[in-house]
């Protein structure tokens, strides 16, 4: 078998290796280069649109905490209101409470006392005709002699009567 | 996606790119062991050529390196397939970090070294590392590399001219004339041989090193046989015919001349295209004129 010579030169074949070279440079650009390029904007058409969504869900996320902040703030105050609405109907009840109670306590405090009045003069006038009874005995006994009896309780009335004034 | 890419169908797949992507190999060093004849002695010779076809002005030889590119460039295209089948933008798999980090860094050396305005240029340097890269390391399997043929490398280099012509002569022709009288007019001469040097440094460059490697090795290895059958040729039979002087330093010899300086005479014509092409391209210039043209309309 022939073999070509170690320094030799033929342009068909400097042709046919800058066709080769061309060659490799459509193949190595179409089948690798094009794949991986459109992969690489695949990943960062994939990365944008996922830090895109990531913005928007922090900005809804944001609006809605300002929105549950609101609302919150709202509930405190209801809250705030109801219980001072209630402290005010607790507070109106226990003085209406307080008042009817005293009423109660003065009605029967007045009617203890008319109660006791009552008594003392019931017993003022039991003591007076005692005394009466006392006095036209020992006065029967002085005198040994019966008074007549309406006189001596006329005197006798008089008597306490002006005994009554003098002690008070 | 993702439960795909554990289907027996995707594995298959793969299989079947691994397997096409390493058939050339294999066709390639069938061929070799068919057509080439037992070596006698030291030859240094270049490729073998398996027909002709008739052609005007030359006739046309299909070489072992022309055949041996063929098979390079289908099994990096195969390759490419295995790397791209099953990218995902969202579950990036082992091969997909590679070829991220590969592309990326091809683009980032482009960049780098020739500016924004030839960011598209970024699969062709690729595709000249790669090609000479690949090239180069058939010989790890035994094959003749491509690039040891001044043909295919000077083809390479003649491609990178017309591309530095056709960058200088973006602002007009005249323009592109008139450089070859700079700084000073009568170093017209020394610019023009200047220009024409450029291809063809190129081209020995790169031919002359991967050449001189297999050169090297072989020479080493002949005298190696040489030495070992003086030393140990009286041993009877199978001992003495064995070279033991061959084991060891043709090994270290091709891990620098295959492997060391493929790679680094494919990096080194990938940087020299892109900073050929750059330095070539009168960018302020160009933007002036895109600034009239802008005007003017």
């Amino acid at each position: 078998m022939q073999s070509s010579e170690v320094i030799s030169i033929n342009i068909w074949q400097i042709i046919i290796s800058i066709c080769n070279l061309l060659i490799l440079f459509i193949l190595l650009k179409k089948f690798l280069y094009k794949p991986v390029q459109n992969m690489l904007k695949q990943r960062q058409d994939i990365i944008d649109k996922s830090i895109e969504s990531a913005k928007q869900a922090d900005k809804e996320a944001q609006s809605s905490k300002k929105l549950y902040e609101e609302k919150l703030r709202g509930a405190d105050d209801e809250a705030a209101e109801i219980i001072s609405e209630a402290k005010n109907k607790a507070q109106r009840k226990s003085d209406k409470i307080v008042a009817s109670a005293k009423d109660k306590a003065d009605d029967i405090v007045n009617r203890a006392k008319a109660d006791a009045e009552l008594e003392v003069r019931k017993a003022q006038s039991q003591i007076k005709h005692e005394i009466t009874e006392v006095s036209t005995l020992l006065s029967e006994k002085i005198l040994e002699r019966e008074i007549n009896s309406d006189d001596h309780k006329k005197l006798i009335d008089s008597f306490i009567e002006n005994l009554g004034e003098n002690d008070d | 996606m993702n439960e795909n890419r554990y289907s027996a169908k995707f594995k298959a797949v793969d299989a079947l790119l691994i397997t096409l992507m390493i058939l050339p190999i294999i066709f390639g060093m069938m061929l070799y062991v068919l057509f080439t004849p037992p070596a006698e002695g030291i030859a240094i010779e270049g490729s073998r050529i398996f027909f002709t076809i008739n052609m005007p002005l030359q006739p046309l030889p299909i070489t072992e390196s022309q055949v041996n590119s063929w098979i390079v460039i289908v099994s990096v295209f195969f390759l490419c397939l295995y790397l791209t089948h099953g990218l995902s933008a969202t579950h990036p798999t082992k091969r997909q970090h590679i070829v991220e980090w590969g592309i990326e860094q091809t683009k980032k050396l482009v960049s780098d070294n020739m500016g924004e305005f030839f960011d598209s240029f970024a699969p062709f340097v690729a595709a000249i590392m790669v090609l000479s890269a690949f090239s180069s390391l058939l010989t790890l399997v035994g094959l003749y590399p491509p690039t040891s043929d001044l043909n295919v490398v000077g083809g390479w280099a003649l491609l990178v001219f017309v591309l530095i012509t056709y960058y200088k002569c973006k602002c007009g022709f005249l323009h592109y004339v008139k450089s070859f009288a700079e700084p000073v007019a009568f170093l017209t001469p020394l610019n023009l041989i200047g220009e024409i040097a450029t291809p063809v440094s190129m081209a020995f460059r790169h031919y002359g090193n991967i050449l001189s490697g297999s050169v090297i090795s072989v020479l080493v290895a002949a005298a190696l046989q040489t030495l070992s059958s003086m030393i140990f040729g009286r041993l009877p039979g199978f001992l003495g015919e064995f070279p033991f002087l061959q084991i060891g330093l043709p090994a270290v010899l091709s891990v620098y001349f295959d492997i060391f300086s493929g790679l680094l005479q494919a990096f080194i014509f990938a940087m020299l295209t892109m900073l050929y092409i750059a330095s070539g391209f009168p960018e302020e210039d160009y933007k002036e004129k895109l600034k009239r043209q802008a005007a003017s309309h």
